[in-house]
């Protein structure tokens, strides 16, 4: 069944003026981008910095509209609203950000923080129970839940942001470069986190990455961007092993070896 | 570098704010409530009741319009032609006591500038000597200059041009004491309100060094082998442009400063007309006034921007510098306020045991003795007792219009959209005193109108300072979470920005009673805050000046009163967060 679609999405930002009475110049972030995430499934979306993908994010999580095209939840279509009125849609759709230290308030207790989306969006339930159960998905003790973030590394922190993320129980899990700001071992972890509890959960995930490496290792399909196009789309193992655009192969190309291993 | 759309839609918020207070001011005979006809017979003649012929033939005469559209309409079309109508009370027209005072503040304002600038350059020197060297930590070496810069720059203009006059036209007979009559006359006044502003310029270049002294081109220099003198004329060249901007500032800390040295040395300039004529409800005058001020002020911060531009030169054009300026507001000192705190607190409590309204006449004017510490004033009266009752008078005023301030404060900052941000803006421009005239002509002169302009005048810093704090929350990425989490308005507003608003701001207010208990001082000073015969320090002051030469110890115990809150609120962080309009 598919979830969240984007069709024909485009974006365009204007820039500096040069002088003052001058147009301002109008730059195409997005350009006409087709995407569909149907249930059960992980997309990682990949491309190098500028190509466009936090700017596709913005759009799939209702925080921006798109200029011409529509984003669809379950074939309603989603716009950015007061908080009222996108409640539905965002107890489907969650996000995990970037960066751990900064996405968790640093007056707030790890309950808190994960409470939080349960109480916005009046999620029914048992919450104490919830939250607990939540952290033990993480793979987080449950005694942690009163501490404050500022006593928490940066992976038990993006376990707690993730946490918060699947509290709602959403139906698809969007992740910005949920790993960029982690330690290598950290990352395998958060990645295979990601894996594991979007499978437990039966939620579908979106994963931002420039890392192509990353997406192997969580994701089904990938959708490669570059300068704002879909350049090419579709099973992890068939663009990893034949890359048809340049791009692709660039990324590849980018992922670090050891000497002596053999590109695969 | 701000762009250019950014600063079309600043001008257009200054447009807006001028013409809007051109109307107010235009509309000011209506705005107090009762018939312009009435108020020029009030002024002209006291205690005589108006019988309606005599205010028709006053309406005719005056030209005055039946409602406040009509007339603001008509003031502000012969405004634009230069024509600001006849005063109330003489019947001289107002353009030409325009013409005269500001020739004579024009005079007082260079040559205070001229002191000004030489007083912060002097004071920024060492500052900058010190962070042009190899100093390991130049927070450590500059500190005691820093200290002094912040002092000076909160000494009140009231303390300084009474010590001034005190010690140097009475004591010291080396200038004369008081009215405009020669160059000479110029000196002190010049001293008193160049010297508050010339430690604001250090504070404002010393800012900006310090930043400026992390530039990576200091380090180039420095490793090319650079002579330290050239570095230092070129991070002083470089922080006066970052400074130069803030010059409007600086004027509008001038014009503020100007009614009161005007009033205490009678000088006939802008100043001092527009105090009478706010005191005596002539309203054509102090309408003139306050357009004339305004406009300079305006015109002051608009070659502010200019010489900026021509300073920074090509490279502003090309955006390569951004404006200097520190990330955060930091306290000169930390642990001055504890012991001036102390010295100013012992001689309060020990004031409010004592009876401050026991008239002795035979013992007037008396001085320091056991029984009286600090003499008696001229009817007998302890000042020591005094003083502590004025504390509280003026200093407990001063922190309930800061607890109101910091109420407005934190609305306006949290729910600042761009237009009111603008109109925050225009309003720290003005000077308190400026917007207690133009209060005391509306609702007249009394507490009231002290606290609510003193309150006007405090909330800015601390909405500015709500609404930098709330942009850092709304910026950051919990906040961003918080939203996709589903949160509403009064959610992020009780959970995210008000924890992390509240505890800072209520910091900074409180640094902030100092400088608002001065502002009330000046304001008494100026008869326009609490009325004769209180104790309250700005009042307490100007009975002293009277008895200046018979009894020069008066002044001793406000002027060192307001010293010492001038020194707490030098200690207080520096606001550069505090911009103009444009």
């Amino acid at each position: 069944m598919t979830l969240l679609t984007a069709t024909g999405v485009t974006k365009r930002y204007p820039s500096a003026r040069r002088h003052p009475f001058g147009r301002r110049p109008v730059r195409t972030v997005l350009d006409a981008v087709d995407l569909a995430v149907s249930a059960g499934e992980r997309l990682g979306i990949v491309g190098g910095s500028g190509a466009g993908k936090s700017t596709l994010l913005r759009l799939l999580l209702a925080v921006e509209a798109p200029d011409t095209g529509e984003v669809r939840f379950r074939g309603r279509p989603v716009r950015p609203a007061r908080p009222g009125r996108l409640g539905w849609f965002r107890r489907e759709v969650q996000f995990v950000a970037q960066d751990p230290y900064a996405s968790l308030s640093p007056r707030m207790t790890v309950r808190d923080i994960i409470g939080e989306p349960l109480h916005c969006l009046r999620v029914p339930g048992d919450r104490p129970r919830r939250i607990d159960e939540l952290l033990r998905a993480v793979r987080l003790d449950p005694a942690l839940a009163s501490r404050l973030p500022s006593a928490l590394s940066g992976g038990q922190r993006q376990r707690v942001a993730l946490a918060r993320a699947l509290a709602p129980r959403p139906a698809v899990l969007v992740a910005d470069e949920p790993i960029s700001a982690l330690d290598a071992p950290v990352r395998v972890a958060i990645l295979d986190l990601l894996r594991e509890v979007t499978v437990a959960e039966g939620s579908a995930l979106v994963l931002v990455a420039h890392d192509l490496a990353a997406v192997r290792r969580a994701c089904t399909r990938v959708m490669v961007l570059d300068q704002g196009r879909v350049v090419e789309s579709g099973p992890v193992d068939q663009v990893f092993h034949a890359p048809r655009s340049a791009v692709a192969r660039d990324l590849i190309e980018a992922i670090p070896r050891l000497p002596g291993e053999v590109a695969r | 570098m701000t762009g250019w759309p950014d600063r079309l839609g600043r001008m257009g918020v200054l447009a807006c704010a001028v013409g809007g207070l051109a109307v107010v001011v235009a509309a000011l005979p209506w705005l107090r409530g009762d018939d312009p006809a009435r108020s020029v017979l009030r002024a002209r003649l006291e205690d005589r009741d108006p019988d309606p012929a005599a205010l028709a033939a006053v309406r005719s005469e005056l030209h005055l319009a039946d409602n406040p559209v009509q007339g603001a309409a008509d003031w502000l079309t012969d405004a634009a032609r230069g024509e600001f109508g006849t005063s109330w009370v003489t019947g001289e027209p107002v353009r030409d006591l325009l013409l005269t005072a500001a020739g004579v503040s024009t005079s007082l304002a260079g040559a205070a500038s001229a002191v000004a600038v030489v007083v912060g350059l002097a004071l920024a020197a060492p500052v900058v000597w010190a962070l042009s060297g190899e100093c390991r930590s130049p927070g450590r070496c500059t500190r005691g200059v820093r200290v002094a810069g912040a002092v000076v720059a909160a000494l009140s203009e009231v303390a300084l041009a009474a010590a001034l006059l005190t010690l140097v036209a009475v004591r010291w007979r080396l200038a004369p004491v008081a009215g405009w009559f020669g160059p000479s006359y110029m000196l002190l006044p010049a001293l008193a309100l160049g010297v508050p502003s010339g430690g604001l310029f250090a504070r404002l270049v010393g800012t900006a060094a310090d930043a400026i002294a992390g530039e990576t081109w200091v380090r180039t220099w420095r490793a090319a082998g650079c002579g330290r003198i050239t570095l230092t004329v070129a991070i002083v060249r470089r922080a006066v442009t970052a400074a130069v901007p803030q010059v409007a500032a600086l004027f509008m800390g001038l014009l503020g400063g100007a009614v009161v040295v005007e009033e205490m040395f009678a000088v006939p300039g802008l100043g001092r007309l527009s105090l009478h004529a706010a005191l005596a409800q002539d309203l054509p005058v102090l309408q003139g006034c306050v357009l004339t001020l305004v406009l300079a002020g305006t015109a002051a911060g608009a070659s502010g921007i200019a010489a900026q531009r021509v300073l920074l030169g090509p490279a502003g054009a090309a955006a390569a510098l951004a404006p200097a300026g520190p990330a955060r507001p930091r306290r000169p000192h930390r642990r001055t306020p504890l012991p001036v705190a102390a010295v100013l607190t012992a001689p309060i409590l020990a004031g409010l045991l004592r009876d401050p309204h026991g008239v002795r006449l035979e013992r007037r004017l008396s001085g320091p003795s056991w029984a009286y510490p600090l003499g008696t004033d001229p009817v007998g009266r302890d000042v020591l007792a005094r003083f502590g009752h004025g504390a509280v008078l003026t200093i407990g005023t001063a922190a309930a219009v800061t607890a109101v301030g910091l109420i407005v404060g934190l609305v306006v900052g949290l729910r600042g959209s761009a237009a009111r941000v603008g109109v925050v803006d225009i309003v720290n421009a003005l000077p308190f005193v400026l917007v207690g005239l133009v209060l005391a002509a509306v609702l007249g002169p009394g507490l009231l109108c002290a606290a609510i302009s003193a309150a006007l005048v405090a909330c800015v810093p601390i909405a500015i300072h709500t609404r930098s704090l709330a942009t850092e929350v709304r910026a950051s990425g919990y906040h961003q979470a918080a939203v996709l989490a589903g949160a509403g308005a009064g959610w992020i507003l009780r959970r995210h920005l008000l924890p992390a608003v509240t505890g800072p701001v209520l910091a900074y207010a409180l640094t902030r009673v100092p400088s608002t208990a001065l502002a009330i001082a000046a304001l008494g000073f100026l008869g326009l805050g609490l009325g004769h015969d209180t104790p309250e320090w700005g009042a307490e002051l100007a009975a002293a000046i009277d008895y200046l030469e018979r009894a020069p110890t008066l002044v001793t115990a406000p002027v060192l009163g307001l010293v010492l809150l001038g020194v707490l609120a030098g200690s207080a962080p520096v606001e550069l967060g505090r911009r103009t309009a444009l």
